[in-house]
């Protein structure tokens, strides 16, 4: 059970998603009959290109999770595809197709929450020989992967093979957690908030990890996180989130020093100044993001955007190009949108937090 | 302000080797251990610290709000009173009038069952014996005050029916119902978006400048405390290891942990660096600490930091920190 090789070449990407969707029915009623849908992913389209680490960032509730389940196929997508390395997953063999099983073995996750992902009753060698035994190495193979693995995140396995979860710190837990997924060899990691948990001191050791696990397995990440800082730190490409959908795609440095959404705009501007000298006076958004039962019509972020127009409850915008693989959906950036600004996008003031001295 | 111009202040909170030991049949938690701190009216101080350094349980003592079992001891002076000296019917006015808390969880400050208008209206009610009818309108005048958008509507709202970030401010009216003098705040925005969050630092502090408040606001993010505070203390072990003015702090620490904290916080422009970390975990603190506590991380450890734990060192005035390595002022 090595790890597998590259089929479709270093340009083919690893993961191409194109209109996911997953609308979860709201029960309610007399009859529990369906009432409405959270439209928790609307319509998502992105590559994971290999060896990358793809940063996912958003609100709460707008849907990261649910894109990361989708991604893991822990659940089913209400329509969409997902291509893995040029193979259609969930589809059949003959016609080209990857089985679940098969995509499960080289996709893995590590979620937020690092206690209620551990089996209590496992020892931590037990937990990371687990998936290994059940895809068929013998028990001996499997318990000296499992030793390996620990020396790699960084636990002397002599000190740690035998305790269970509840004998370790959280960091520990994460990276028993981390360990666990890397034990299939998979080339595909899914990082649900996988610091967001733990302590700063501890998050920087966890943090390093990672890059250095990236490394040494040739891992291609989905990183997922509400910490901006975080996100820039790790990802070579960042996707923005808003209500279920992409509003901005593109290079880490693009994203984050020439961002184009008015909603990324404000995300940035919302992380604390780290200056007491130059504090926030205004905040750069007002309220909560709206209910995704209920998207508004067009620009879903019209309700909270500084810019909206009519057009913005008329039309959905379409995805603009602004080269070098950025992309961002916003009626400014497309000329003959109808917008007053049109294809003026980097001429409107960033909605900035107003700072003062 | 040179001391001498500024008239003599009253501390509003006087905390003196403050110790809080947990003990239970399975084992005994030195919680705190021997904190000392001022907070002046008007002050916004910010405990810094990683989880378990014993934050929390400071600023439950401020309150007296810690279970029986737990061993205080120490001094605890809250606007003039000694706290560890009131009675229940005391602490029950105490609480509310003179301080009042905020939390991470707001379910856990507000009733479920009770609509939003109605539990500030009792609370002011209960504490200053108003009419119902004038608690009713404190209650809307206190929905906008903590700028909740149709406070009108949402004063018959049941706290389940609020955002999260309604929810916290819904939170933050009923503490400020009866007008206290110093507010608690623990880990208030530390579950909310980034965005949601600058909202709640900012109503605070405008909040806390209306009505010139004292607050002790417990965070582990250095961002929020540079957002917030004028005073920062660093807690590690139990104890205060470093403390001054939030710019001094954050331009440059004096305490290797401090250093580290700062060190290890993910920020802007750090992409491809490798960050630097501490190396290990704080103590279990089944026993209290007798050297410096964070000696088994440190760096610059040396013979004399573990003879005893450091005293405090003060290099310049209003800043100080505990470590053999910090000079005395002059
Ligand atoms: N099983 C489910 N049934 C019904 N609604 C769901 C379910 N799972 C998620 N949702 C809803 O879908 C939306 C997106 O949820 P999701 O967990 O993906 O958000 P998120 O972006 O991960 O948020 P957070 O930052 O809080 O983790 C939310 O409105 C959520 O309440
Ligand atoms: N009610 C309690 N019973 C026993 N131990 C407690 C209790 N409350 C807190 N502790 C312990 O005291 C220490 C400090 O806790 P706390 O003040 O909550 O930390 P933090 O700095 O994260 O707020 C921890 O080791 C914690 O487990
Ligand atoms: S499309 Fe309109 S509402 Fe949406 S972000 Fe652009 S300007 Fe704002
Ligand atoms: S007292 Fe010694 S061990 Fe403690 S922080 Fe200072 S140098 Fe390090
Ligand atoms: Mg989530
Ligand atoms: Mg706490």
């Amino acid at each position: 059970m090595e790890a597998i090789e590259d089929r479709g070449g270093p340009a083919q990407p690893l993961l191409a998603v194109k209109g996911l969707v997953k609308h979860f029915p709201l029960k309610g009623g007399l009859f529990g009959r369906t009432q409405a849908v959270v439209r928790a992913v609307d319509g998502l389209e992105f590559d994971v290109l290999k060896g990358e680490t793809l940063g996912i960032v958003g609100e709460s509730g707008c849907g990261k999770s649910t894109t990361a389940r989708l991604l893991m196929r822990l659940m089913d997508p209400n329509a969409g595809t997902m291509i893995f390395d040029g193979e259609g997953v969930g589809e059949n063999e003959q016609a080209g197709g990857l089985t679940l099983r098969d995509y499960r073995r080289q996709v893995q996750m590590v979620f937020q929450d690092s206690y209620a992902s551990l089996n209590p009753r496992l020892t931590i060698e037990e937990t990371i020989a687990f998936a290994p035994r059940i895809h068929g190495l013998s028990g001996e193979k499997a318990v000296t992967r499992a030793r390996e693995l620990l020396a790699a995140v960084g636990l002397a396995p002599a000190n740690f093979a035998l305790r269970y979860p509840h004998e370790l710190s959280g960091g520990q837990r994460q990276r028993i957690n981390i360990a666990r997924a890397l034990a299939l060899r998979p080339k595909l990691v899914i990082l649900d908030e996988p610091v967001s948990a733990l302590d700063k001191s501890v998050e920087a050791q966890v943090l390093n990890l990672l890059v250095d696990l990236k490394a040494e397995f040739g891992l291609t990440y989905v990183f997922i996180s509400h910490d901006l800082n975080v996100v820039q730190y790790i990802s070579d490409r960042v996707l923005v989130m808003y209500l279920g959908e992409v509003v901005e795609m593109g290079p880490v440095d693009a994203i984050y020093e020439r961002a184009g959404h008015p909603y990324t705009r404000a995300l940035l501007d919302s992380r604390p100044s780290m200056d007491p000298a130059f504090r926030r006076t205004k905040p750069p958004l007002t309220g909560d993001p709206p209910n995704p039962v209920n998207p508004p019509s067009g620009c879903r972020f019209r309700t909270r955007c500084p810019y909206a127009e009519a057009v913005c409850a008329e039309r959905k915008p379409l995805m603009a190009n602004l080269g070098d693989g950025h992309i961002v959906s916003c009626h400014m950036a497309s000329a003959g949108s109808g917008h007053s600004k049109a294809g003026r996008l980097y001429e409107v003031p960033p909605p900035r937090a107003e700072m003062v001295a | 302000m040179s001391a001498v111009l500024k008239p003599a202040m009253t501390p509003l909170v006087k905390l003196r080797d403050l110790n809080v030991t947990f003990v239970t049949r399975d084992r005994t938690v030195h919680a705190v251990n021997g904190v000392d701190l001022d907070v002046m009216p008007g002050e916004v101080l910010c405990i810094l610290g990683e989880s378990g350094s014993g934050k929390s349980v400071t600023l439950r003592a401020l309150m007296k709000l810690l279970p029986k079992f737990a061993r205080i001891s120490g001094s605890i002076e809250v606007a003039g009173k000694d706290v560890t000296k009131m009675n229940e019917r005391q602490l029950a006015n105490f609480r509310g009038t003179d301080v009042a808390m905020i939390f991470q969880e707001p379910m856990t400050a507000l009733d479920p069952v009770f609509t939003v208008g109605r539990q500030i209206a009792e609370t002011v009610q209960r504490h200053e014996g108003a009419s119902r009818s004038a608690a009713n309108a404190r209650a809307l005048e206190l929905l906008e005050l903590v700028q909740i958008p149709s406070a009108k509507r949402r004063l018959d709202a049941y706290p389940h029916e609020l955002s999260g970030g309604l929810r916290q401010r819904a939170m933050i009216a009923v503490a400020l119902a009866c007008r206290p003098k110093l507010l608690l705040a623990d880990e208030p925005t530390t579950a909310l978006d980034a965005t949601v969050q600058i909202q709640v630092l900012l109503l605070l502090r405008e909040l806390q400048e209306r009505l010139d408040m004292g607050v002790i606001f417990v965070t582990h993010d250095l961002g929020v405390a540079g957002e917030i505070a004028d005073r920062v203390a660093v807690m590690y072990a139990g104890r205060v290891v470093e403390e001054g003015p939030v710019a001094g702090l954050m331009a440059g620490p004096l305490h290797p942990y401090a250093q580290g904290l700062l060190g290890a916080t993910v920020h802007a422009g750090m992409r491809g660096q490798r960050l630097t970390t501490i190396p290990g975990a704080p103590p279990t603190l089944d026993v209290a600490p007798t050297t410096c506590a964070f000696s088994p991380r440190c760096q610059f450890v040396r013979d004399e930091c573990l003879e005893r734990v450091p005293v405090l060192r003060s290099p310049e005035p209003g800043r100080q920190a505990r470590c053999v390595l910090v000079p005395y002022g002059a």
